[in-house]
């Protein structure tokens, strides 16, 4: 017997029930992070939107804690890009917008199944991530990011007129008709019990179930030899070269995962709002996606996460005028004043702030 | 067979020759040191040997095979490793983490899709991680950052890197460069150590002749991007050209 199978049985801890499992065991302090995680999501839109005080003081809504969620997503798969692979994309809207785009078409000409909406923008956006990636990934820095902006641009002319009559040009997509969670369920309508005062909508249920699975995939991503990788192309990209990676194609692969990341993303805000505007191609949902990572931290799978909720907080709470209402016609320029602030006295962003507070308590243990 | 081979190798820049038609055998085991002065081409030389430079003409071959025309990661998969005269680590990486890098690329290739695999089930890439910072004496400092080493260790760990790239040719650019003298002692010990344990083939670029004439089994004299001499420790140090032209005619 060579010594290759007998080295791969060592690996495993768990015995023949690891060797069922096989890679889907969690392993270190998975099981942990997405325990937290799942406790987080289960009790985030009842405290944002439902809970006697705090809520009243947050005037959150149930629809703005979902809409956060899908947002957090994008942010997410975009930190995977610029935190850890150190690449600026400014073109992230066109698989954002694109898998919209791909699931709402999807919706009217095949299947409305929620399910199947997110299938197909996804993969529409990973294909897309794959092409574009491919050419432009072909210049490093500036050039990159003007790149990807240009291509971007050039999706978002092709749907505001040439393509209008699939798209709706300025109108954005109206046709989308999503039909129930696997046939039963209508995503708006209430859940049961006391589901119901935790999470509220079955929507909510449906894009929290997917957002956890999309914290287990980065979580993994990031302790799978391609996280290391990913920080040695960022820190030192000619090292990594040299020691016989192929730096092009990580590179490429960590822009497809933040494509597919965005495509999930997209497909939900599809689903969530019912309507795909011809804003979600436009440069600014590029920029607001590198905003709300920058604000809650490169380099951190959770942060981006938080970026999105208080940049979203912001925008549709504040400006509603909470909790001054003079303050509402303001709220550009109290986001601004949020994101230098942060940035200023939290280089790290928010996460990163978070992070120096628990090493500083627990004395730097991690 | 030579392990690797030059074949009238031609570098140029513009007008300027940084290597004319050298022809370079360095045969497997041996320890070929590239000596010459400030200018004389030998950092052109290995930066065409490990593909960061495309030859104007001439053929470079590894194990009989052409490697003119391969990408940089290509040719250390084929064996050929490199470590940079100053040290070329990932900083923000623990020191286990800059081993592993390159015991990953060596154990798994230049690219894979294990993406979905977790890192602690990569046991070959361990071994071999904790292997190199052992021989290069960095075992006890690996969960450090890399950016907290001392000067000495970050070298020694740039060393450890193409180490863990388990190489058949180790091209070292002056390896000693801005060390102590108890580090470049190290260093050479270091390196005596490999040698004796891996058996590993090394062309050495160095500027200090006493690490040359001690560590050699034989020295290439480069000048002017042309091969002078070539031969043992002892042949060199009494070539009249290479007195003439490298060490300014001192007697040695």
């Amino acid at each position: 017997m060579s010594d290759e199978p007998a080295a791969a049985t060592d690996g495993e801890t768990g015995g023949s029930f690891a060797d069922t499992v096989g890679i889907w065991m969690p392993r270190g302090d998975e099981l942990r992070v997405m325990t937290a995680t799942a406790v987080v999501l289960a009790v985030f839109p009842f405290v944002f939107s439902r809970m006697p005080v705090v809520s009243d003081l947050l005037q959150g809504y149930q629809s703005l804690a979902t809409l956060i969620l899908i947002w957090g997503i994008f942010a997410l798969g975009f930190d995977l890009l610029l935190g850890y692979t150190g690449l600026l994309s400014f073109g992230h809207a066109a698989f954002w917008g694109g898998a919209a785009y791909a699931a709402g078409v999807f919706s009217q000409h095949v299947s409305g199944s929620p399910i199947l909406m997110v299938l197909a923008g996804t993969v529409f956006a990973v294909l897309l991530a794959w092409f574009l990636g491919f050419l432009s990934l072909r210049r490093g820095g500036i050039y990159f990011a003007i790149l990807t902006l240009a291509f971007a641009q050039m999706m978002f002319y092709m749907s505001s007129s040439p393509l209008a009559f699939i798209t709706g040009g300025e109108n954005g997509f109206t046709g989308v008709e999503t039909a129930e969670l696997f046939g039963l369920f209508p995503l708006e309508s209430e859940l049961p019990l006391v589901l119901e005062t935790l999470l509220g909508t079955w929507l909510y249920a449906f894009v929290a179930v997917i957002a956890l699975l999309c914290v287990a995939l980065g979580y993994r991503i990031l302790h799978s030899p391609y996280g290391m990788v990913f920080r040695a192309i960022r820190e030192n990209e000619q090292r990594a070269e040299f020691v016989g990676l192929n730096v092009w194609r990580y590179r490429l692969m960590s822009f497809i995962i933040s494509g597919f990341f965005a495509g999930v993303a997209g497909s939900l805000f599809v689903i969530h709002g019912t309507y795909v505007p011809l804003s979600s191609l436009y440069w600014t949902t590029s920029g607001e996606v590198v905003i709300m990572t920058v604000l809650g931290g490169t380099g951190s799978l959770f942060g981006p996460v938080v970026g999105a909720g208080v940049y979203l907080y912001v925008e549709n709470i504040v400006s509603g005028g909470h909790p001054f209402e003079f303050v509402a016609p303001f709220w550009h320029l109290i986001l601004g004043l949020v994101f230098v602030v942060t940035i200023w006295v939290f280089p790290r962003g928010i996460w990163g702030f978070f992070r120096d507070v628990r090493d500083y308590v627990t004395g730097g243990e991690d | 067979m030579a392990l690797l081979e030059t074949e009238n190798l031609v570098k140029e820049f513009g007008g300027l020759v940084a290597t004319d038609e050298v022809n370079l055998s360095v045969e497997e085991g041996e320890r070929v040191s590239i000596i010459g002065p400030n200018g004389a081409g030998k950092s052109t030389l290995v930066n065409l040997i490990t593909r960061r430079l495309d030859p104007t003409s001439g053929d470079i071959r590894f194990k009989g095979e052409s490697i003119v025309g391969h990408d940089p990661h290509e040719v250390v998969q084929m064996g050929v490793s490199k470590s940079f005269q100053t040290a070329s680590i990932f900083s923000d990486l623990t020191v286990r983490e800059n081993a592993e890098i390159a015991a990953l690329a060596s154990e798994h290739g230049s690219f894979g899709f294990k993406l979905l695999e977790h890192r602690d089930s990569l046991t070959g890439v361990h071994q071999v991680a904790r292997d190199t910072l052992d021989a290069v004496g960095l075992l006890d400092q690996a969960d450090r950052q890399a950016s907290d080493l001392p000067y000495g260790d970050k070298r020694r760990l740039e060393i450890g890197i193409a180490l863990a790239a388990e190489p058949d040719l180790l091209l070292m650019d002056e390896p000693t460069a801005g060390m102590s003298p108890e580090e470049t002692e190290a260093t050479v010990d270091l390196v005596e150590e490999v040698k004796r344990e891996l058996g590993l083939t090394f062309v050495l670029i160095e500027h200090d002749m006493e690490i040359v004439f001690r560590i050699s089994d034989r020295i290439v004299v480069l000048n002017r991007g042309q091969v002078i001499a070539e031969g043992t420790p002892d042949e060199i140090k009494g070539d009249a050209a290479v007195q003439e032209a490298y060490l300014g005619g001192v007697e040695l």
